[in-house]
């Protein structure tokens, strides 16, 4: 009886959980697309012959991948002087995070194309910012889109950690809910498949696209 | 048309050659042989660039060219044909040609096209043109990327080692190639270990050892009559295999 009255009362209360869904997807679509151009700049910079780029994009990639990504988040929201809203400043965080490990991502799926591929594209009279927009990211592309996958999963997942700032995505919602049914179980399990609705159709494209090209020339 | 004074080349304390005194005129064939790691390929390499010389210098058309040179302009003059291939694999046969005329040159597609035509033509694979390299046999490749050099209508080629990385039985398709470009009268530098080849097309042959060159001739006085100890024992060594 107390428990039927329990599951009706969180059934109820499922619309307002799935309101989270859509800060969440959002933070994961603004924060993967920002994160992708900032980390393919960064990668350009760590593998460049300029110094100064290089050691910037040394220090960026170990700061971020070096400190947890729950504590960048409340620097960026409470510490610094930006008086932004928390949506802001979670996809700052989320975004400036998430292209650390993709530009790792990136640059090594740019030194996995043989040397002689540039060598080749310069040999024909390219001068190097041709070489890399037409021989070299075209190849690299297809060899990162498996790693990228599984990033964009973690950010997914990473995405919950923004309920510190008070932002109410999935896991928010289901907090609220199970302090107010005095039931945490049932909606933390439905935040749960939630999440799993979304992260393993991703990660089983990601293996398959991984196998495709593994098999392949 | 091209010239080296003193060139020199090292990797780190390496040395891969030294004082390397080269000249080529227009229309000359040279050919240059020796026994690996004398430095033959990096010598060719440092002609367009692709690797900086440590000191001495390279004059293209009586201009010295350093890394400050306009290098791209440069080497849209000068065609090379490495040992393997390089084809780009994401893209076709015919795009692999058309890919430089049109995005260096900025030529039109369509332009570009009969261009990468007559030139697939010419080297034999006017049917393959739709095919990927991975669908290619390796000397299919090559000649692919002999054409490939061949539309942005260099003065000079370099081939470094063209037929080393191929099944014996397609050496011959793509010396063919080769040498049926040689008797149109392109400039070129091959860098070789085919003899009959060199005897055939070259009319000086460049005998590379220990860094330095050691020989200059004709290939058949070469052949006949090696000056040095070294080519010598280099050529007892190649003809006894």
């Amino acid at each position: 009886m107390h428990l039927w009255h329990n599951f009706s009362a969180i059934w109820r209360s499922v619309p307002f959980l799935l309101k989270g869904l859509p800060i969440t997807l959002s933070l994961t679509g603004l924060s993967g697309l920002i994160g992708i151009g900032i980390g393919l700049a960064l990668a350009l910079m760590k593998i460049s012959k300029n110094k100064l780029f290089r050691w910037f994009a040394l220090i960026y990639i170990d700061l971020f991948r070096g400190t947890p990504l729950l504590l960048q988040i409340m620097i960026v929201y409470y510490a610094l002087p930006l008086n932004i809203d928390a949506f802001s400043a979670a996809i700052i965080a989320l975004s400036l995070n998430a292209a650390a490990y993709l530009a790792e991502i990136f640059r090594a799926g740019i030194e996995s194309i043989s040397k002689g591929q540039m060598e080749a594209a310069l040999s024909v009279g390219m001068n190097y910012s041709q070489a890399m927009r037409y021989i070299i990211i075209p190849q690299t592309i297809r060899r990162i889109i498996p790693p990228t996958t599984n990033e964009i999963v973690a950010l997914l997942k990473d995405t919950s950690l923004v309920m510190v700032i008070g932002l109410a995505e999935i896991v928010y919602k289901a907090k609220q809910i199970g302090s107010a049914t005095a039931n945490f179980l049932t909606p933390l399990m439905f935040a749960a498949i939630l999440y799993l609705i979304f992260t393993i159709p991703l990660t089983r494209y990601a293996e398959k696209l991984e196998r495709r090209f593994s098999r392949g020339d | 048309m091209i010239r080296t004074v003193n060139l020199t080349k090292k990797f780190g304390n390496l040395l891969v050659f030294e004082d390397v005194n080269f000249k080529i005129e227009k229309g000359e064939r040279v050919v240059i042989i020796g026994p690996s790691g004398a430095g033959k390929s990096t010598f060719i390499r440092c002609l367009n660039f692709l690797e900086f010389p440590t000191s001495g210098d390279v004059y293209f058309e009586g201009k010295r060219i350093d890394k400050n040179s306009n290098l791209p302009a440069i080497r849209q003059r000068i065609g090379m044909v490495f040992q393997h291939f390089n084809l780009f694999p994401h893209l076709t046969a015919l795009q692999n040609v058309t890919i430089a005329p049109i995005k260096v040159k900025k030529m039109s597609e369509k332009e570009a096209n009969e261009i990468a035509m007559y030139y697939l033509s010419k080297v034999g694979l006017a049917d393959r043109i739709n095919h990927y390299p991975s669908q290619l046999s390796g000397g299919e490749k090559q000649r692919i990327a002999i054409a490939r050099a061949l539309a942005m209508k260099p003065d000079l080629m370099l081939f470094d080692e063209p037929t080393s990385a191929l099944d014996v039985e397609m050496v011959k398709e793509v010396l063919d190639t080769i040498e049926k470009l040689a008797f149109e009268g392109m400039t070129m530098i091959v860098v070789t270990h085919e003899i009959s080849f060199a005897k055939e097309v070259a009319d000086r042959l460049i005998f590379m050892a220990d860094h330095h060159i050691v020989e200059e001739n004709t290939p058949s006085e070469f052949f006949a009559h090696p000056r040095t100890e070294r080519a010598k024992k280099f050529l007892n060594k190649i003809v006894n295999i």
